[in-house]
């Protein structure tokens, strides 16, 4: 079914597609667009699940958890402090291997008070043990829901998973696209067949108290879970493919790299842009091309590493901050060439907080990085001036507007 | 590809005008990306919205500088559209009368477009709590001055939102819109057949 819809909407369309079964929600913009969806498929009879609206997101995660523990297909969406919020439940779920899909729609945190789009919010949530997609156009929006809950419910990965999307950009743009029938989903992925349940008549406690003598343990279970997750991931892409016709890529997705001697390197919409960027430098004869990360969790170890041997640099693009250190793909990709490859690597940090990022300004960023002209880490769209930071001129200025 | 950017006031219905012109190109097969820019939302604030057509799936995501066609909605943003930028080649189609697209012609030496759509609405009824439903004959002025659509296609996107209301006041404000652009410096009609 070919459709006119908003980000929010679609989602909420491939999560009736998939046959979600429980959603527990709380509303937060720029995600209520979601939540509104859902709610109006079920409550029209559209859509045969249950929803459960919470007061806090901290619930909306706790009610996603226990639903997926008692066997149903869970699904929640959520943004920004609303993730931040949720944060311990974030790690409950892994920890407790719940094989649910969320959405974040992916936007700055506060304060600065911002509603618009980084990925601060989902990076934030690096090391929860969740799998974290990152998609750069509204079809794959769709197409990652349904495969997310694919790759979730495998027995060799039984770990949550993130389908980040870009607020506004994504979440609020009104674009065509392909929601696949409910009947055709259905072959691909069956309905949830849970190996064990939570069930009344079989009471049983499940994470619960663990004393040091296990706790390792199921951490590095978690640990070969998200490494199966690797496997698992190319054979749902590659299936998904045959059966739909859709291709975004598996744990990444190249654009002219075979003959590229700079990869940029960028996830979520920023990597659509670059794809222009790509086209507008080979035509003045710069060979660039796109390494798009789409799985930030597990992270594409083994691509970057045969990205290093093929190219001879890199501009990674950041729309996040770790403070202290730097952007934080930037450090991830390093970390998976460290001792494999010596190749350059750059890190362009832009789109903080909604700020618009233009092909232009990063065909010219990725031009001072082939002639050399760009230091090792660049804020990109950044006029900072000394009234922006903690100084003390800043501080007498600001007593003379008070008087 | 073809880029439009549109600038009005909260209220007006800009961002459902553009996503209208975005469903007319949808409707003759076009890839379509339709976007507001977001921010605190309240009745007569100034907005914006973005749309972008292509016979090809659009890779482009950010805001539009240079757009093909600058839609401005109301004369009070006038100032706001200018400055949000415009490339060699952009044409303005303004809300307005011959009188001040004539002043605004003059002011930036180069032909304005312009339809008076508030009069429009007006003549045919279209009101919402007192505010002239300009994005009517609007959108039938971006869809034939964009070279979008025929004009049927226009009052298919219309047909949800007409039968809430009266479908002939609907009706004639679109077509009004549709056949009744007009340019500075030429006495012809933009657009004369469907």
């Amino acid at each position: 079914m070919r459709v006119l819809e908003t980000g929010n909407h679609l989602v909420a369309l491939a999560v009736r597609a998939a046959g979600v079964e429980v959603v527990p929600a709380y509303p937060i913009t720029p995600q209520t667009q979601v939540i509104e969806k859902v709610a109006e498929l079920i409550a029209g009879g559209h859509m045969d699940a249950e929803y459960i609206p919470v007061e806090s997101e901290h619930s909306a995660c706790a009610a996603l958890i226990a639903a997926s523990l008692t066997g149903a297909r869970a699904f929640s969406a959520t943004s920004a402090h609303g993730l931040a919020y949720m944060h311990e439940m974030v790690h409950f779920a892994a920890g407790i291997r719940a094989p649910v899909v969320m959405a974040n729609i992916n936007r700055a945190l506060g304060p600065g008070w911002n509603i618009w789009c980084d990925h601060q919010d989902s990076i934030s949530q690096r090391d929860t043990g969740w799998l974290q997609i990152y998609v750069a156009s509204h079809q794959e929006v769709i197409d990652s829901v349904i495969q997310g809950f694919k790759i979730t419910e495998n027995w060799s990965v039984m770990l949550p998973l993130m389908v980040n999307l870009d607020a506004f950009v994504l979440s609020h743009t009104y674009t065509d696209a392909e929601v696949p029938e409910i009947e055709e989903v259905r072959e691909f992925l069956p309905p949830y067949k849970p190996r064990w349940k939570l069930d009344p008549r079989f009471p049983v406690t499940h994470g619960s108290v663990v004393y040091p003598d296990d706790f390792s343990e199921t951490r590095q279970s978690m640990q070969i879970g998200q490494n199966n997750a690797r496997r698992v991931i190319k054979e749902v892409c590659r299936d998904y493919a045959e059966v739909f016709g859709r291709w975004h890529g598996d744990m990444v997705e190249e654009y002219l790299i075979d003959d590229a001697e700079i990869a940029i390197v960028a996830m979520g919409t920023l990597a659509s842009e670059s794809r222009v960027v790509v086209d507008v430098l080979r035509q003045e004869g710069l060979r660039v091309g796109l390494f798009r990360i789409r799985f930030f969790r597990p992270f594409p170890i083994e691509e970057i590493r045969s990205l290093g041997e093929r190219v001879k640099s890199i501009l990674v693009i950041d729309r996040n901050y770790s403070y202290g250190m730097e952007g934080a793909v930037f450090t991830e990709l390093k970390g998976a060439l460290y001792g494999f490859s010596n190749v350059p690597v750059r890190n362009l940090i832009v789109g903080l907080g909604g700020r618009d990022v233009s092909y232009e300004l990063i065909a010219d960023m990725t031009r001072k990085a082939i002639s050399g002209e760009l230091g090792e880490i660049t804020w990109g769209d950044s006029r900072i001036t000394p009234s922006h930071r903690v100084t003390l001129e800043c501080l007498e200025e600001f007593k003379k507007l008070l008087g | 590809m073809f880029q439009v950017r549109a600038h009005g006031l909260g209220g007006q219905g800009v961002v459902t005008l553009v996503t209208w012109a975005a469903e007319a190109a949808y409707r003759v097969g076009k890839h379509v990306q339709a976007f507001p820019f977001f921010s605190a939302e309240r009745r007569g604030a100034p907005v914006k919205a973005y749309l972008r057509m292509d016979d090809k799936p659009i890779s482009l995501r950010s805001q539009i500088k240079k757009p093909d066609i600058l839609l401005v909605i109301s004369s009070s943003v006038v100032g706001l559209a200018l400055d949000e930028g415009m490339g060699e080649n952009t044409k303005i189609l303004i809300n307005a009368d011959l009188e001040l697209a004539q002043k605004l012609a003059e002011h930036l030496v180069r032909d304005v477009c312009y339809l008076d759509a508030t009069t429009i609405a007006l003549e045919n009824g279209l009101e919402v709590d007192g505010m002239p439903m300009v994005n009517v004959p609007l959108l039938g002025a971006l869809v034939s001055f964009a070279k979008i659509a025929p004009f049927e296609v226009v009052m298919d996107v219309l047909d949800m939102p007409a039968r809430g209301g009266n479908y002939r006041s609907f009706k004639n404000a679109a077509k009004a819109g549709y056949f009744s652009v007009r340019c500075t410096g030429t006495e012809e009609i933009a657009v004369s057949e469907g």
